[in-house]
């Protein structure tokens, strides 16, 4: 470091090094410049979009991805990740489209249920049984895929559309129709999980796990229980995420939120969390997933089709990813 | 891989042999244990029975050795099951109708696009220091998207001398296992032999092992990480020639790809490799990928439904992993 300690004197008194300097300390202002040339972006290949229902139909589209990727931002700042919150979403809206003849307190109370007890499933395998977290989601996935194939001939056989209650929180909006409910329950989530991280003892240890492990197991901490709480949270996250976008559509299949999984994790890391651990804030995700909203938007307009649509949601992930390796200097 | 050349006039060490490659023969005892359980569980156990299970298995064996060389390198690749769709889309899509030996010039064109285009996304995770799973996570829509762009919908073809070479039947089913057998064969011992003989090999586990230390030594580290991930995405363009060859007619379904790419990473587990790099051979791997293909035969001649069968296979792949952690842990412990 101090060899280097000329040129980068050098490299201080340049304009753009300043602006970058700027860009490293506040990550978020890149996002948030990234966001707005993408909506005018946007504008600019349709008009209509810069309206109140073009901008509520992003948020209609990045809140379960949203809710989904808080779930992965939790997990990756313990240094794991969970492959399978995009089949908990579709096992969970699934149980609650099931019990929606039963009303829909219970038919979400199950649901969520159902994505506690699939996430702490993972938490044990990853933290008791040491499972690399890959294998423990992937296979978790699966199973989940497996079951309610074969539930849905026999136990889970009925209802596929859900209650009333469950599609106007999904899809449906107020204040005349410009706010959508699910970026009230987004905001509600981001709250809770913004002050959790930041301000209780379990949001500190997530991190600390992600960071160094030794050292918070010298310190007396029992990782294993912040990984099953970990895991728990987020199966819990992603089944609600799943009930919203059951809500959203208004009916429930085994297909629901498979598609999901990749974005969630695509938000969490254009947000500038470290899949490493450790490194990582929710409000970087939230901009990741508003990016991908403002994104999914922009494609369907220009119209491209699927196999085009693909390829530059894909681009622009892996552009956003290097730009942000880039600009703040860590990976 | 030292020890041989070190002290030839020694007797064979048991112990030490076990400590290094006990996993991959365990693996493959397991394997063969699956097989002789399989023959006992259905009444006709010939020719076509085996050659079902070794053609079958092909797409997850060249998937499974294509990423363990990518992980023993330190890396991992979300993408080679995208890489499958796109090499068989692309495949399909030229070869129809085409005699057979200008559908082997394609199938070499494929292998080489399927390397050349790895390679890229190998340098490019060099060169912009982001993840492998955040870029490959990326390029798996990329290259499942440019498949889609190749083959729209499911069609193409291929000339029937290519099904043989794989299948040993020009219509893909039949008794004769020995060309699946050759394709698993050839392909597997010449991957191992260059990891474990060449010296780029080689590099390949000292980068994956320990990257600093391997750069400090002189290993040319960020060649390794691109040339395994050549290697690795002509794994996976093999894998899709494979399964051209086996259905007769090609596919672009992103979800066949998903499907794919997490059963390579699953395979390449179960075969001994770690996820952390450096350890593990393409022989464990290629093993494992069998043994997760023969699973859903054995099941269902059990008379087990298809959906429960996938329920069994996650739990089983579960418990092996389990069982694994804990006999690390108490290695751990006790050393």
């Amino acid at each position: 470091m101090t060899i280097s300690n000329t040129p980068m004197i050098e490299m201080e008194v340049l304009p753009d090094s300043k602006w970058r300097t700027a860009l490293r300390d506040r990550p978020l202002l890149v996002l948030g410049i990234v966001l707005i040339a993408l909506v005018i972006a946007t504008a600019i290949i349709e008009p209509r979009y810069l309206s109140v229902s073009g901008l509520r139909n992003t948020v209609l589209i990045a809140a379960p991805l949203g809710i989904m990727a808080a779930a992965q931002t939790i997990l990756m700042l313990t240094g794991g990740i969970d492959l399978s919150v995009g089949m908990i979403a579709t096992a969970a809206a699934y149980v609650a489209g099931n019990q929606s003849p039963n009303g829909a307190g219970i038919a979400i109370v199950l649901g969520l249920l159902v994505g506690v007890v699939a996430g702490s499933i993972n938490g044990v395998g990853v933290g008791i049984f040491r499972v690399n977290p890959l294998i423990m989601t992937l296979a978790m996935s699966a199973i989940l895929l497996g079951l309610f194939t074969a539930l849905s001939f026999t136990v889970l056989q009925g209802s596929t559309t859900v209650a009333q209650f469950i599609k106007t929180i999904g899809g449906g909006s107020f204040l005349g129709n410009r706010v959508p409910y699910n970026a009230l329950v987004w905001a509600a989530v981001s709250v809770l999980i913004i002050y959790g991280l930041r301000r209780t003892g379990l949001g500190r240890l997530l991190y600390a796990v992600g960071d160094n492990p030794i050292a918070v197991r010298l310190a007396g901490i029992r990782i294993w229980q912040v990984q099953i709480a970990a895991y728990a949270i987020a199966g819990l996250l992603a089944a609600l995420a799943g009930i919203l976008l059951a809500g959203r559509t208004g009916a429930v299949d085994l297909q629901l939120a498979v598609n999901f999984l990749l974005p969630s994790v695509a938000a969490a890391v254009i947000g500038g969390t470290s899949i490493f651990g450790g490194i990582g804030s929710y409000s970087g995700t939230i901009l990741g997933a508003l990016i991908l909203g403002v994104l999914t938007t922009m494609l369907t307009f220009l119209d491209a089709g699927q196999a085009i649509q693909q390829i530059v949601y894909g681009g622009i992930v892996l552009g956003l990813a290097w730009l942000y390796a880039r600009v703040t200097g860590t990976s | 891989m030292t020890a041989e050349t070190a002290a030839p006039s020694t007797r064979f060490d048991w112990s030490t042999w076990l400590r290094r490659r006990g996993w991959t023969a365990g693996v493959w005892v397991l394997l063969l244990l699956m097989i002789v359980w399989y023959s006992v569980l259905i009444p006709k156990f010939g020719g076509f029975q085996i050659a079902s299970i070794s053609k079958n298995s092909l797409p997850l064996v060249y998937l499974a050795i294509g990423q363990a060389v990518i992980v023993i390198a330190g890396g991992i690749d979300l993408s080679v099951g995208a890489m499958l769709i796109l090499s068989n889309s692309i495949a399909a899509q030229l070869m129809f109708e085409q005699p057979f030996a200008v559908t082997l010039a394609i199938a070499v064109l494929v292998i080489l696009i399927g390397a050349v285009i790895n390679g890229v996304v190998g340098w490019i995770i060099t060169v912009s220091r982001v993840p492998d799973i955040v870029v490959t996570l990326a390029t798996s829509f990329i290259l499942s998207g440019a498949a889609l762009l190749v083959l729209p919908s499911p069609g193409g073809g291929t000339s029937e001398g290519f099904r043989a070479m794989f299948t040993g039947s020009t219509t893909g089913s039949g008794s004769n296992f020995w060309p699946s057998l050759v394709a698993i064969a050839i392909p597997m011992t010449l991957a191992a032999w260059w990891m474990k003989n060449t010296r780029t090999g080689l590099s390949l586990y000292a980068t994956g092992s320990s990257p600093i230390a391997a750069y400090l030594s002189g290993v040319p580290t960020r060649r390794a990480k691109i040339v395994s991930y050549a290697v690795g995405g002509g794994f996976s363009a093999l894998a899709g020639l494979s399964a051209l060859a086996i259905t007769g007619s090609g596919e672009s379904r992103a979800a066949t790809g998903s499907l794919f790419t997490l059963r390579s990473v699953a395979a390449i587990v179960l075969g001994g490799v770690a996820l952390t790099g450096g350890i593990g051979s393409v022989v464990g791997a290629a093993a494992a990928g069998i043994i997760l293909f023969t699973l859903s035969p054995i099941l269902s001649a059990m008379g087990i439904d298809p959906n429960t069968a996938q329920v069994v296979q996650g739990v089983l792949i579960v418990v092996v992993m389990m069982v694994a952690g804990i006999i690390e842990l108490r290695r751990q412990r006790a050393g």
